[in-house]
């Protein structure tokens, strides 16, 4: 049995629709990424999910019992929220210890200090303890704010872009502490976040929103293998997959401007306006002309320390791909590429819903 | 950079040394006064350097040996009356204020712009125009010439500033406190009074201030509501006569006991009077 699971959530705030039917589950000891740009209903769904906000339609199940009306405090789940955390008026030590001072999951004093002191040394601010709140840095802030959570064993961790305002290196000690806190706990975790690499980090399954709307929820493999939206496209990789817009007919895909013509098996059947996606990686790229070839125009270039990240123009279109230093394209070069229809995905022009497979017959 | 010339610094200060002396010579003139003798009172030029006498103050706060004069014009009950009223109407105002406002901060309900525009317009009507409707009101229920009837008042008109101001400092504390509180096992009724009352507590005085003053120095209510029992010391003041004329001298020690807990109280809130005024009445993002 799932141990949260969220079916048809709406919510609008005021005429404006934040949530337009988000479903989604998460398992015991499940690390879950809501994975979304900004704006796209994750704090929403969060607040929703932990009773801080109420739903306008929908349910939430946690072990199988609805709590869609149920206070926060009966649902048993702790948050960190992405910016403010902290009671200001308390130290370090007292806001790590502040749910086992609660009615609710109260916990003799001597416990509480054993807690603290264990949950503060996991997160290496054991010497922060004493300070007050405005003594502490942004990152020292959201260590404490972890280890509030992590002094309690909630049924589910519910984390809003927690590490989004941390520096690189601290951020990939938090991602192991989540991993190692999902091991040795079996926790639950829904982790909202804007970015993919630290949604691909952590997560057994990355759930992608956008627009109030779940697009998919499935494991990175799969998402990649097998995207059911354009969105999904736009939102996983860095750089994420390549859309040109086209035009399926008779069972060929023109490109928008006269671009190549492909013939994917995706497109038969399939007419009118559609979306032709490919992962950049399967992109053929070359510095110079070959047979099957189409030329297009270095516009862009990104040196990336180990590789570098290139983007071609041709026509109206344009995709990102990353090439490794050797293969000499410099900024305003031209150069020459093929769209591979076996790896092309086609997506509906106006739904954005995939349209059959790519694969080969 | 160039240092400005001296002529630069000389209008500024020339105006703002003629505006001190139109706004604090008046005050200057009634301190003084205050502690004159009736023979000091009315000689020219104004005498500086005098034997300081009390009886003023003496009267206003009815001891000593001015105890029954002051009786008969009746300065020191009006001072009783207009400390209660004061005192009484700035706590109502402040706490139902501070609920109200909280509530408006936090929670969204129908009608709840239009309660807020409510609320700012109670402070926008002139006294006058509503006046006789309350008077006539007031004669009715018996409420007339009663210090609770003037507390009433006090508290409806400071209560929608009061509010506005709360609903302001309430808006600047982030609503991730509540949340916090919520998720990890206390109520929200818990959180507002642990956690977010000890963070507006600056606030809190603030608002007390305002409507301290505004309680302090209302006329024109209790001028028509409380003639004579209920009597506030600055309706009492606009009419004190004595037996032997106009007693000028406890006009004055009366005058200055208005002022003093006026100064005080903007003194000690003078830091939040900006923040007050821009965050509650401007708010962050209207209503």
């Amino acid at each position: 049995m799932s141990v949260l699971a969220v079916e048809g959530l709406t919510k609008s705030h005021g005429r404006r629709p934040a949530l337009s039917g988000v479903s989604l589950t998460v398992d015991r000891g499940e690390i879950v990424a809501l994975l979304g740009p900004t704006g796209a209903g994750k704090t929403t769904t969060l607040g929703c999910i932990a009773g801080l906000v109420a739903p306008d339609g929908g349910r939430i199940l946690m072990n199988g019992r609805d709590v869609t009306r149920a206070d926060p405090r009966e649902r048993d789940v702790t948050m960190v929220f992405e910016g403010f955390n902290l009671l200001p008026l308390l130290s370090a030590y007292d806001n790590i210890a502040f749910p086992l001072r609660s009615p609710v999951f109260r916990q003799p004093a001597a416990e509480v200090d054993r807690r603290v002191r264990k949950a503060a040394a996991d997160l290496r601010i054991g010497h922060l303890l004493g300070r007050g709140v405005d003594q502490l840095s942004g990152g020292e802030r959201q260590r404490v704010a972890v280890a509030r959570a992590l002094v309690r064993e909630p049924r589910l961790y519910l984390l809003d872009e927690p590490l989004s305002a941390l520096d690189l290196k601290l951020r990939e000690a938090l991602q192991e502490e989540l991993r190692g806190l999902q091991r040795d706990r079996q926790a639950s975790i829904l982790y909202a976040t804007h970015d993919f690499h630290g949604a691909a980090a952590v997560a057994d399954r990355i759930a992608l929103i956008a627009g109030g709307r779940i697009l998919q929820a499935a494991p990175l493999e799969r998402l990649i293998a097998d995207p059911a939206h354009v969105g999904v496209g736009r939102l996983i990789g860095s750089p994420a997959m390549a859309l040109f817009a086209a035009r399926a007919e008779g069972g060929t895909v023109a490109l928008a401007g006269g671009g190549p013509r492909l013939a994917p098996a995706a497109a038969r059947g399939a007419a009118g306006a559609v979306t032709l996606g490919l992962w950049p990686d399967d992109i053929v790229l070359a510095a110079a002309p070959a047979d099957g070839l189409t030329e297009g125009e270095v516009y862009a270039t990104d040196f990336r320390g180990m590789d570098r990240a290139v983007q071609v123009r041709f026509g109206p279109h344009a995709f990102r791909k990353v090439v490794p230093l050797a293969l000499d394209l410099a900024q305003g070069a031209r150069c020459w590429f093929a769209l591979p229809a076996a790896a092309a995905f086609l997506f509906d022009g106006t739904t954005g819903l995939r349209l059959g497979t790519g694969e080969q017959e | 950079m160039r240092s400005r010339p001296r002529s630069a610094f000389l209008l500024p200060a020339v105006v703002l040394t003629v505006y001190m002396v139109y706004s604090l010579g008046p005050v200057l003139w009634i301190a003084l006064s205050s502690i004159k003798g009736r023979q000091d009172l009315f000689t020219l030029p104004p005498r500086l350097i005098f034997t300081p006498d009390f009886a003023g103050y003496q009267a206003v706060f009815g001891v000593g040996a001015a105890r029954d004069s002051a009786a008969a014009i009746g300065l020191s009950q009006a001072l009783v009356n207009s400390i209660v009223v004061s005192v009484a109407g700035t706590l109502l105002a402040t706490v139902l204020g501070t609920l109200a406002g909280y509530a408006a901060s936090r929670f969204r309900f129908p009608g709840r712009d239009d309660f807020m525009f409510f609320a700012l317009s109670t402070r926008m009507i002139p006294p006058t125009a509503v006046l006789v409707f309350y008077h006539v009101m007031y004669s009715r229920v018996g409420l007339s010439d009663t210090v609770g009837g003037l507390v009433l008042v006090t508290t409806f008109i400071n209560l929608g500033l009061a509010t506005w101001i709360m609903k302001g400092f309430f808006d600047g504390v982030p609503v991730e406190v509540e949340a916090i509180a919520r998720i990890n096992g206390y109520s929200r009724f818990w959180a507002f009074r642990r956690l977010v009352l000890p963070m507006v507590r600056g606030g809190i005085a603030a608002t007390a201030g305002f409507c301290f003053i505004f309680a302090w120095n209302e006329y024109s209510f209790a001028s028509i509501l409380a003639t004579t029992k209920a009597n506030t010391l600055p309706v009492r003041l606009s009419s004190a006569m004595g037996a032997t004329g106009i007693e000028w001298t406890q006009i004055f020690a009366a005058g200055m006991v208005l002022i003093v807990p006026v100064v005080v109280f903007f003194y000690l809130i003078r830091r939040h009077l900006l923040m007050g005024m821009t965050f509650g009445v401007l708010g962050k993002g209207g209503t």
